[in-house]
């Protein structure tokens, strides 16, 4: 059994929440993102996985341990939360020297076999000069590495991150998150990261789990999930922002011929259902491809269009077009600057084939 | 006046003109009903310090049964704020964290005995403790442990009626802890009993030691409850009221301030306990 | 705005109980203030009823405890009080006849006998009797309760009638074998607040006066009047039962209610009434009917200090 984290089946309530037969999988170096709006169980199930909820079915095994039965403190997890969770009454090195289990036998441990004692690992993430700082005098940077530093001195077999970021501003999370992948890679502990923000997952993600009122809608590797959703519901949540009904117009070879309103696009979705079946089609804003030039040479899938709205959204524009069907798409906004769109602006749409994700629903 | 002025300019609100909801109002409201309190407090106690002559005063500190009354007195109520500190930290850990069925039940009959008029606790406790109590009988058969006319019988009387406190500063204190960093800690590997020690404890200090205080406070001025089941040997407040009725007035107040002062003293040394420096993680 | 509004409603609460203030004051019919022996509070409280029917313009509010303590409340304290009523007829010249006197003359108007009350539980309850009562008290093991002699008078009168025992009994000895069983920790303020314990079995046999014995339906010791101090009469018998205190040493005295008003009362009429109507037959009945023993008519000492209506219900004290 490789050293990773495997949950089977898990079940519990709680209150009148339920966990309905959760299951995923992530092995040494892979860090999982479970994905889901508020309420969805994502904490829950974390906290299960840690110990502090004891599931009614299902099984929980950490680097081939099965430590359902375990407290929590026989678990070897880190846990990092929102804001870190440093001790405040305990300076930097205090709240690292606390962690218990650091000396005690070094099989099975990462690759990289860090040093267990505080000072050691103080020195290791740079913050030997905070030594004697209390919580609240520490920036979030601060934070997570003492954090961290204080997770690793335990020696955990898998970390678990509930939403560490969601209290921080843009740039600051983006810091945070690069030093986080880098730390993860370099010790090779499986990670279970929770977050409620797509963008978030697709960054920090090998794969994702998406859970919804306590059940897993989809999970697999990043790539597939987001730009192959199973359904309408995990399409939403992965941020796909063009979600239309459709029927299938006809089947030949790789391709599908779907009709959407009254047009007829192109989509390369390998057999999934039959020519006349009622489906849906998802496309990602960015892959809606903006010309502005007409007449150009006819190409699959390109339709004629006009602007109905423009959003700033920081480096990008949100674009809304109607174009038989309502379509959202992305621009630089110096390229819509140049191309001097507008409300009402004139424009030809492309898709490219296998932009276009059909689903059955 | 500084200060009233920049209350204006708090951020959020520059050039604002000062409404009268502004923190200057409340400052200035929270300033003359808090003066007001604390002069209904203090000045009572200053009449009472000052009605004093340096010699009478001497003189009654010189009387070896005030003084053992006194210490008589701070003796029962240690005794008894260890007693609430031992059984009531974990009672009000259990009410923080957790939630059962009868709970806001339990947490009202721990505020009765506050309600309960002393004399009453007294003759309860008398029932329970005396010589053919419930309690009393079997515990006096099997330890010989009495409570008429004992040490034992003061820390009853006194802990019944301060325990209270404890319990309900510190459940407050225990609150306040977010239980995340519990759930850290163990992850962390502690166990419950390590984390409880070295986590929660600390950061519900000041809840905790609010609480003893006013458990001792309280017990030392205890007289209703207590003296139903002691008398001899006599606690501060017994030993002031039978001066108060053998001499007068004048000696009973004279052994009232001398109590004043070393409680003053001592509540002055538990507040700085339980103001306490950050502690740091030395292996 | 908000600070406006908390101003209002202060001030709509300061108006509220404003009127209600007022009222406590203007609405006042007199008020006759009585501070009492404890002793005396079952029967001040019958008597009390009759007075404020008789006199519906004033309302009686008393007060009780030890004599002592009342008597100090007065010279000490300087509360108001209109008349004082105590257990020992000596309180009243001891602490107010003094260099500032708050009263000029006092009229004896009940007795009362020491005794032991017991209940079933107490040990020995079916023998003790009045012969043999101070050999079962002294037996080890006997629990007896009392009051403090250097705080209370039914405590040194208690010592004091044990001491006149000895001599009576011709039984040496008697007043420590029986003191044995009563240390300081069956010891109160007033022997009143130890019936909870006799009650409760913490005691077996409490100290205390035979109109207490009575009105608590607790069964008692008849007691000789030789000793028991219920007989002024017999006052210089008594004075040989000395009890030592930190007060000094104090010789017995028959067991005397006795009352005064207190000089400078604010208006004399509503509290002589009151001395009147306690002095009077119906008042010497509530005393009868409460255990207490009467005198008809009351003593009194130094009645010419009196006002003409309650000199006529006394007669001179015996032996002055």
């Amino acid at each position: 059994m490789t050293a990773g984290i495997a949950v089977d089946g898990l079940c519990l309530s709680l209150g009148a929440f339920r966990l309905d037969g959760i299951g995923f999988a992530a092995s040494r170096g892979e860090i999982l993102v479970v994905l889901g709006p508020n309420g969805s169980g994502k904490s829950v199930t974390l906290e299960t996985i840690a110990g502090f909820h004891r599931p009614e079915r299902g099984r929980v095994l950490i680097a081939g341990r099965d430590v359902t039965a375990l407290p929590p403190e026989r678990r070897k997890i880190g846990f990092v939360v929102q804001n870190f969770g440093l001790f405040p009454h305990l300076d930097a090195e205090g709240n690292v020297a606390i962690a218990r289990r650091g000396d005690r036998g070094a099989a099975g441990k990462s690759a990289s076999a860090p040093p267990r004692d505080p000072a050691a690992l103080l020195r290791h993430f740079g913050i030997t000069h905070l030594a004697r700082r209390l919580p609240g005098d520490l920036s979030p940077g601060e934070k997570q590495r003492v954090a961290l530093a204080r997770a690793i001195a335990s020696s955990p077999d898998l970390f678990l991150f509930d939403e560490p970021f969601s209290a921080l501003d843009a740039q600051t999370r983006d810091e945070l998150r690069d030093e986080l992948k880098a730390f993860l890679r370099e010790f090779s502990i499986p990670a279970i990261f929770v977050t409620h923000d797509h963008t978030e997952a697709r960054m920090l993600a090998d794969k994702v789990v998406v859970l919804r009122g306590g059940a897993v809608l989809q999970s697999g590797p990043t790539a597939e999930v987001f730009q192959k959703p199973a359904t309408a519901a995990v399409a939403r949540f992965v941020g796909v922002e063009n979600i239309l009904d459709a029927r299938i117009a006809g089947v030949s070879g790789g391709m599908v011929s779907v009709d959407v309103a009254r047009t007829t696009l192109r989509a390369a979705a390998p057999g999934c259902a039959a020519a006349g079946s009622a489906v849906r089609i998802g496309i990602r804003a960015e892959e809606v491809m903006i010309a502005v030039a007409a007449g150009a040479a006819p190409s699959v899938n390109r339709l004629d269009g006009k602007i109905t709205a423009l959003r700033e959204r920081g480096p990008l524009v949100a674009i809304e077009i109607d174009a038989g069907l309502p379509l959202h798409a992305y621009l630089l906004a110096p390229q819509a600057r140049a191309m001097q769109l507008g409300a009402g602006t004139a424009v030809t749409v492309e898709v490219a084939p296998d932009a276009i994700h059909v689903m059955t629903d | 006046m500084a200060w009233l002025l920049a209350a204006d300019r708090a951020p959020g609100a520059p050039g604002e003109r000062a409404a009268p909801s502004s923190p200057r109002g409340l400052y200035l409201l929270c300033w003359f009903l808090g003066s007001l309190l604390t002069a209904f407090l203090v000045v009572p106690l200053l009449a009472l310090v000052l009605s004093q002559s340096w010699a009478g005063f001497a003189q009654v500190a010189r009387m070896a049964d005030v003084r053992e009354a006194i210490v008589l007195s701070l003796e029962g109520a240690f005794l008894s704020a260890t007693l609430a500190a031992l059984a009531g930290v974990p009672l009000a850990y259990g009410l923080a964290r957790t939630s059962f069925p009868g709970k806001g039940v339990v947490e009202a009959l721990i505020d009765l005995p506050l309600a309960v008029p002393h004399t009453v606790a007294g003759i309860a406790l008398l029932m329970v403790f005396g010589r053919q109590g419930v309690l009393g009988e079997p515990i006096a058969a099997l330890t010989g442990l009495r409570f008429w006319g004992t040490l034992a019988g003061i820390v009853v009387g006194m802990l019944f009626v301060s325990a209270p406190y404890t319990v309900n500063a510190a459940r407050i204190g225990f609150a306040a802890v977010d239980p995340r960093l519990e759930k850290i800690a163990r992850t962390l590997g502690l166990g419950p009993w390590r984390t409880f020690w070295r986590i929660t404890l600390p950061l519900a200090r000041r809840g905790v030691m609010t609480g003893v205080t006013l458990t001792y406070a309280r017990s030392i001025s205890e007289f209703g409850a207590v003296v139903i089941l002691v008398y001899y040997p006599m606690t501060a407040p017994v030993k002031i009221y039978e001066l108060f009725l053998r001499f007068g007035l004048d000696q009973a107040a004279g052994a009232a301030v001398l109590l004043l002062v070393v409680s003053l003293g001592l509540f002055l040394v538990l507040r700085a306990l339980s103001r306490g420096a950050p502690e740091r993680e030395n292996r | 705005m908000k600070i406006v509004s908390t101003l209002t409603a202060l001030g709509l609460f300061a108006a509220c109980s404003a009127p209600v203030l007022l009222a406590a004051q203007a609405a006042e019919p007199t008020t006759l203030s009585i501070f009492a022996a404890g002793t005396l509070a079952v029967p001040f409280k019958q008597a009390t009823a009759i007075y404020e029917k008789q006199n519906p313009g004033v309302t009686v509010q008393a007060q009780f405890g030890g004599s002592v303590k009342m008597a100090e409340q007065i010279t000490d304290l300087h509360q108001d009080a209109d008349i004082l009523a105590v257990a020992d007829y000596n309180v009243i010249p001891k602490y107010m006849f003094g260099a500032t006197p708050h009263a000029s003359w006092y009229a004896g108007f009940a007795r009362n006998a020491i005794t032991f009350v017991y209940t079933d539980k107490s040990k020995y309850a079916g023998e003790i009797n009045a012969e043999n009562w101070y050999k079962v008290l002294a037996r080890p093991g006997v629990e007896i309760g009392r009051s403090n002699p250097d705080t209370d008078p039914s405590g040194y009168q208690t010592v004091q009638m044990l001491a006149l025992a000895e001599k009576h009994y011709k039984s040496p000895g008697l007043e420590d074998a029986v003191l044995k069983n009563a240390p300081l920790a069956n010891m109160r303020d007033t022997e009143t607040s130890l019936i909870s314990a006799l009650q409760l079995g913490q005691i077996d046999y409490l100290a205390i006066y035979r109109s207490d014995a009575l009105q608590h339906h607790l069964k008692f010791i008849d007691l000789p009047t030789a000793i028991n101090l219920s007989d002024p009469a017999q006052a210089a018998a008594y004075k040989a039962g000395i009890a030592h205190t930190k007060n000094g040493d104090l010789a017995g005295t028959p067991i005397v209610y006795a009352v005064t008003v207190v000089d400078g009362a604010k208006e004399a009429a509503a509290p002589e009434k009151y001395v009147a109507l306690l002095l009077g037959p119906l008042g010497q009945g509530i005393m009868k009917n409460n255990g207490f023993g009467t005198f008809s008519p009351a003593y009194a000492v130094h009645a010419d200090a009196m006002p003409a209506d309650l000199k006529k219900l006394v007669q001179p004290w015996p032996g002055s």
